[in-house]
């Protein structure tokens, strides 16, 4: 797989859009199917957060237990959801994969999604980017990433550990 | 002929609705104790008295006033308790009440309320027992589906969300689930934990909470196939914003 972003080629974003927020258990399926369609890129996932703790009024401090706060298996990765899974954004390598990807949405999803095509995740470092990451040497004005598909996936702020999930395809195997 | 008060106009299952909430003719679906109503609010003990925030009118020895002498104070007011909340959200996917007709409601048929009312969720100030017998009329009726709605101290977050997959409205901080078909509690309404688990009956169905909804949606009833509600809103507009340009009106 080509550690680029994405602005390298001519890939298409796709956002996954389903009439209901997603139990973990369909979540889990879902980025699965999607992990086995040809030319994905990366996925961004995004949903309603799901807290630890109470973070308001006079409960603040309380732990939720919230019951879909559970690990998934998404390929060889196993990470623990933060959210209610509501959308999915997908990168793919072109316009080929698209009917795929639709197919393997059809396949996971038990009711109707939107299926939407346009331009959800940045492909190219902003200020920001190089405020957090720097360039590569004082010669070499690129962004310092090994690995520039993670621009637009986390936040500045966030730390990559909790939020990045990094899935091996078969070639990199 | 003994006058009728006609509260809104409409000839559509969702005027319909309105009119229902708003005389409280409303029907009751569920039974909820006293003691688990009071565990869900959260506000005192279940089981406790209710603390006082002044003694007992009848003790203080009021002035001579004729509005007193008219108005006979709620058995909260005159019990000297405290000013509590109750805060309700409704899920815009059907939900039986709309936050303004919990307001109605509350503000038409029971005294001594103080409405708040915002998009997806309406908060109701009243003294303590005064408020638990308005919170348990609209928790046990027509008026509440706990499914499509949530009694929400705080983080109320849910209302404009999608439903879930089981059809339950999003709550974020997990107060109440649907388990074997009914909805149960087991934290009050600001999300602390409380000592039972409280059975809030079974959720409507899409169907069911289509028909019994007070929102007007335009994959249910559309708002503009209400002609007379539609003549009714403008007229409204009309009046309040000439009445804006001509006060002495």
């Amino acid at each position: 797989m080509v550690k680029t972003a994405s602005v390298t080629g001519k890939p298409i974003q796709i956002k996954i859009f389903p009439q209901r927020l997603l139990q973990p258990q369909t979540a889990e399926k879902l980025l699965n199917e999607i992990d086995q369609v040809k030319g994905v890129i990366r996925m961004l996932i995004g949903g309603k957060n799901l807290p630890r703790k109470v973070t308001s009024g006079p409960g603040t401090g309380t732990d939720v237990n919230h019951p879909n706060l559970e690990i998934i298996h998404v390929g060889d990765c196993a990470f623990e959801l933060h959210v209610m899974v509501g959308e999915v954004v997908v990168e793919l390598k072109d316009e080929c994969a698209k009917e795929e990807l639709k197919k393997a949405c059809e396949r996971a999803l038990p009711f109707s999604f939107e299926f939407k095509e346009g331009h959800f995740i940045k492909k190219k470092a902003t200020l920001t980017d190089y405020g957090k990451y720097g360039f590569k040497s004082k010669t070499d004005e690129r962004i310092n990433l090994e690995d520039e598909r993670i621009l637009g996936l986390i936040d500045p702020h966030a730390k990559a550990e909790n939020n990045l999930c990094i899935i091996n395809s078969e070639e990199e195997k | 002929m003994a006058y009728k008060p006609q509260y809104y106009p409409g000839s559509t299952s969702v005027a319909k609705n309105r009119r229902k909430h708003m005389s409280d003719d409303v029907e009751k679906l569920r039974d909820i104790s006293d003691e688990d109503l009071t565990a869900l609010l959260g506000h005192r003990a279940p089981g406790s008295d209710y603390p006082s925030t002044h003694p007992p009118l009848a003790e203080i020895g009021e002035p001579a006033c004729p509005v007193r002498e008219v108005v006979e104070p709620t058995p909260g007011a005159a019990a000297g308790d405290r000013i509590r909340y109750a805060q309700f959200s409704d899920s815009m996917y059907n939900a039986p009440s709309v936050p303004y007709w919990r307001s109605y409601h509350a503000a038409i048929n029971f005294r001594g309320v103080d409405p708040g009312t915002l998009s997806g969720r309406q908060v109701n100030e009243m003294r303590e027992r005064d408020m638990e017998e308005y919170t348990k009329r609209q928790a046990e009726t027509e008026m509440t589906d706990w499914g499509l709605a949530g009694l929400r101290g705080c983080t109320v977050h849910g209302h404009s969300l999608r439903l879930q997959e089981d059809g339950v409205m999003f709550d974020m901080l997990d107060r109440r689930r649907l388990e074997g078909g009914v909805i149960v509690s087991d934290k009050d309404q600001v999300g602390v934990p409380i000592d039972r688990k409280v059975n809030l009956g079974k959720p409507m169905s899409e169907a069911e909470a289509a028909k019994r909804t007070t929102f007007y949606r335009v994959d249910n009833v559309a708002f503009r196939s209400d002609k007379e509600v539609v003549e009714h809103v403008q007229k409204v507009w009309e009046l309040r914003t000439k009445y804006g340009f001509v006060p002495k009106a």
